[in-house]
């Protein structure tokens, strides 16, 4: 494992089953939520992970923090396999693991203060206590921008931004050194989003903590990532550095998400072709065979439909699932 | 030709346990016949609540519309009686909302849901809306027609069910749609579909509509005139190219100025606007954006939010922008 | 780099908005009342009647109400006020201790049951199923025989058979509250269960809980009555509400107050809680704050 490698994910799957029954418990239908997912993070990096709703990427990233219990694949954090460690085991790990999310509403106990909200992982892992404990309490207050005399507030006396910003003053307390980040701006106003992402932005360039930043925004993902990866039905359809992604899309599922995206300037917009794509998206509970994309895709011929091409590098870092590139043949 | 909707110094006054909160505090619009227009804001500008008030489907008890007018083809709405309203609702004005999951009835077929609107407007029997109903399902893009309208919404995906809501929006061929925030709820693949099958509908009926939204990059690629709203006031409105282009207002230059653009080279920080919205109980003096604002002159506490013309046809409440003149950058 | 403070508000804590928001609320504020007084009669009644409740005057009875007796008195000369006093305890007592029971039982097997979800979860809800359609008056008699009419017994059977409503809303609570981010983030920090359970989920479930058990509080004392009245319920002499208006029964024709009055008793106290419920649902309810 490369030096500076702080997650490695190999070949995760993540399969929810579907059961009824009064005592038995049948098993009736399984939904492939993650289907073989393989990508590593760097220290200090971001990679961007895109998708639509319901393609697996939060659960991608509650299977890395072992908040769900992954079907198959290992979970490397610094070196060590985190699916094979006991609850035990991973409490001190946990440290070092955080997560931010997205419902500004519902990730804050209502009846928690901001003091008690923020120390949580202080007080869970025993970091510090007493005055050291109000001590750094007031530091990530301002480290966030809050005001430290709203300490003692509840969630209600915050507005959105600032119950965001309670969120990552949360994930910074007990110094982790990676920050799965789902969906940290979706649920603010657009006017209030920038100021979130650059506060993310400076946290992550001070303390050095790789991000798995998840959203379905791509303007915002490009903003923030070092790299991306593009997800559709539970598997990775393309993964490339940032800036290569966004010039040279070669997915048509890639292609499809940037044409969707529309940009704030009505002349561009006059100019520009849409890639509309037909139907919908396919049950994850009984998925396309072959390529997951096929039944949508706008290049489809006759390989697509039988045979699953493979997530294979094009050259220069770039990996791409798709039988348009030669690589992509298992 | 005088506009299919004119709603003039609009304001709807929410009576709350904390005190008065002046959810709509005079705003005035228009809508041509057949063009689009959009009503841009943030959460809490009162932007939904405006177009709650033409129709006038606010809960009575806290809600009120204290004044204006809201002239749609000659007719002040706020004046209407109720059965008149009733008739307006879903025959010459229709709303699509935000919400696919809780718009639709769950205990009744959605093909029950679209002859209901048929039955009430058109007079028709039920027997006679079938065909109807299928050919409204084949024009939004719902495969096998005949079948699915005999299911019930939770078979349906949440952009299947906005075609739906938008079969029901047509269904009277309405004269005008207020669609509120359509595409907020799905993805942004569908919500290109459901975009485009909305502007194909519209271009083919002749049929105005208000977009209300708060993405910057629907506004553009949709609409034809752009009302920007803050606080519950219009802060600027013009024909989008220009407010795009030249905003007049630092907060529709703020907005813009922080979004991350596909198009642009990435920048290394973005430039956010600061603060936030203000609270709506207790509103400063004055312009509403003014704590916000960076440009703020001690002339912006007593400004009354007279519109100044910017350039022909495009008006800001800022008492900076004159002539086309701001202190702030162009786009 | 500092931002401005969101509201412009007072600060308050959550029981403190309840609180403010409860006291708005006349009717809740006259039940409480309501309660109050009684409460503190049924308290000080030995301090302030000149009567026990098992005094009997052979001169004075079936009398109506008068300066002496200012209800009127029974079939053995007893007087009546004293009696709904020293009745009312009973009737307090049981509304109020048997909720104990009731929380001391149905919170805990709800929210275990929640928690751990799955198999378990499956088995427990099955057997409280059971536990619901058992019929619950053979339940009490069957107590009554083992354990006799003392009021202890009382607590117990009512307890017994209401604590299975509790059971259901608190896992049903739990259940709602396990799916919350700021539960999935406790577990990214490494919680232990017990700890989630403690400091997340019981005190947000608390709201609905509380209500339910105020709204249990009339139908037990009901129950007690109801108990009382067809004889499974206190023992004579001691006076409760229910074997007052049995008493009573007897003599209908010759002082129908001596019926009227406990059950007017029965009716206020029920009301006056089902008020106080009323409110206390409205006043935590978050969703109506402001």
């Amino acid at each position: 494992m490369g030096k500076d490698l702080i997650i490695e994910v190999r070949n995760l799957t993540k399969y929810f089953t579907v059961t009824s029954g009064l005592f038995l418990q049948k098993r009736i239908a399984q939904v492939r939520a993650v289907d073989g997912v393989t990508f590593a993070i760097h220290k200090g990096e971001t990679l961007g992970l895109v998708g639509e709703s319901g393609c697996g990427k939060t659960t991608v990233g509650k299977c890395l923090l072992q908040l769900y219990q992954p079907t198959g694949g290992k979970v490397f954090f610094q070196g060590k396999d985190l699916c094979r460690l006991s609850e035990k085991e991973l409490r001190p790990v946990r440290q070092k693991l955080q997560v931010i999310f997205q419902d500004p509403y519902g990730s804050l106990n209502p009846r928690f203060t901001a003091t008690d909200i923020i120390g949580e992982p202080l007080r869970i892992q025993g970091i510090a206590r007493g005055r050291a404990y109000r001590d750094r309490i007031v530091e990530l207050l301002n480290l966030v921008g809050l005001a430290s005399y709203m300490a003692d507030r509840y969630p209600h006396e915050f507005s959105g931004g600032q119950r965001q910003r309670l969120g990552i003053a949360r994930a910074l307390a007990s110094q982790p050194s990676f920050i799965v980040c789902d969906e940290p701006v979706s649920a603010l106003d657009v006017s209030i989003q920038a100021q979130i992402i650059n506060l993310l932005d400076d946290v992550q360039e001070q303390f050095g903590i790789a991000y798995l930043f998840i959203s379905h925004d791509l303007s915002v993902v490009r903003h923030i990532s070092d790299r991306v990866a593009v997800m559709y039905l539970g598997r990775l359809m393309e993964v490339s550095d940032r800036d290569e992604l966004y010039k040279r899309p070669l997915h048509p599922y890639t292609q499809a998400l940037l044409s969707a995206v529309p940009i704030p300037d009505p002349v561009v917009e006059a100019h520009r072709a849409t890639i509309v794509l037909k139907g919908e998206v396919p049950s994850p509970i009984n998925p396309p065979s072959g390529c997951l994309f096929h039944t949508r895709c706008p290049k489809a011929f006759e390989p697509c439909s039988t045979v699953t091409p493979l997530l294979a590098d094009t050259g220069g870092g770039h990996a791409v699932a798709c039988h348009l590139y030669p690589a992509s043949q298992p | 030709m005088a506009p299919l909707l004119k709603v003039d110094d609009l304001a709807t006054y929410f009576y709350t346990q904390g005190g008065v909160v002046k959810a709509v505090d005079g705003i005035s619009y228009e809508v041509a016949r057949g063009e689009t227009i959009a009503l841009m804001g943030e959460s809490g500008c009162g932007k939904t609540i405006s177009a709650l008030s033409i129709l006038r489907l606010l809960p009575a008890s806290q809600v009120k519309i204290v004044a204006g007018q809201v002239l749609f083809d000659g007719v002040d709405l706020l004046k209407a009686s109720k059965k008149e309203m009733r008739k307006v609702r879903g025959g010459n004005i229709s709303m699509i909302f935000q919400e696919p999951m809780t718009s639709l009835n769950p205990v009744l077929t959605i093909g029950r849901q679209i002859s209901e609107v048929l039955e009430l407007h058109q007079n028709m029997k039920r027997r006679e809306t079938v065909q109807e109903v299928i050919r409204l399902l084949n024009l939004v893009g719902i495969p096998q027609a005949e079948r699915r309208m005999r299911d019930y919404p939770h078979h349906f995906s949440g952009g299947m069910r906005q075609r739906v809501m938008i079969a029901i929006a047509i269904s009277c061929r309405p004269k005008l749609i207020i669609a509120d925030e359509p595409t907020t709820a799905v993805d942004v693949t569908i919500q290109a579909q459901l975009l485009e099958l909305l502007r194909g509908i519209t271009r083919e009926l002749n049929t105005s509509l208000i977009l209300i939204t708060h993405n910057l990059g629907i506004v553009a690629r949709y609409a034809q005139r752009i009302y920007v709203m803050y606080a519950g006031r219009i802060v600027e409105h013009g024909p989008a190219q220009d407010v795009y282009r030249y905003p007049g207002h630092p907060y529709t230059a703020g907005l813009l100025a922080s979004v991350p653009r596909l198009d642009e080279p990435r920048k290394t920080r973005l430039t956010p606007v600061e603060g936030q919205p203000p609270d709506p109980l207790y509103p400063p003096p004055g312009c509403p954006f003014q704590p916000r604002c960076t440009y703020g002159v001690p002339q912006c506490q007593r400004s009354k939010g007279d519109f100044v013309e910017v350039t022909s046809g495009h008006y800001s409440s800022c008492c900076l922008a004159q002539n086309g003149v701001t202190p702030w950058e162009k786009t | 780099m500092a931002v401005v403070a969101s509201t412009s508000q007072p600060h308050h804590t959550l029981w403190g908005d309840a609180f403010i928001r409860l006291r708005r609320n006349r009717l809740a504020i006259a039940g409480g009342i309501v309660i109050l007084l009684i409460g503190l009669g049924a308290i000080f009644v030995p301090l302030i009647s000149p009567y026990g409740y098992a005094k009997q005057d052979l001169d004075a009875i079936l009398q109506g109400p008068s300066w002496g007796h200012p209800l009127g008195t029974d079939a053995l000369g007893r007087d009546v006020l004293t009696r709904l006093f020293y009745g009312a305890r009973i009737s307090l007592a049981v509304g109020l201790f048997a909720q104990a029971i009731v929380l001391a039982i149905g919170l805990p097997v709800g929210a275990f049951s929640a928690w751990v979800g799955g198999r378990v979860d499956n088995i427990i809800m099955r057997l409280v199923d059971v536990m619901y359609a058992f019929p619950d008056i053979l339940l009490i008699i069957l107590l009554r025989a083992i354990l006799g009419g003392t009021i202890y017994m009382m607590f117990l059977a009512i307890g017994l058979v209401a604590w299975v409503n509790v059971a259901r809303l608190s896992r049903g609570q739990i259940l709602s509250l396990k799916q919350q981010d700021f539960v999935t983030a406790a577990r990214a920090m490494g919680a232990s269960g017990r700890y989630i359970t403690l400091r997340h989920l019981l005190p947000n479930s608390l709201g609905p809980i509380i209500v339910a058990v105020t709204f249990n509080v009339p139908r037990a004392i009901f129950a007690e009555a109801a108990l009382s009245y067809i004889g499974i319920g206190i023992n004579p002499p001691t006076p409760s509400w229910g074997n007052m208006i049995r008493d009573g029964y007897d003599v209908i024709f010759a002082a129908p107050y001596l019926m009227i009055f406990p059950a007017i008793a029965i009716g206020i106290l029920m009301l006056a809680f089902t008020f106080l419920g009323d409110g206390l649902r409205d006043a935590l309810d978050p969703r109506l704050r402001r």
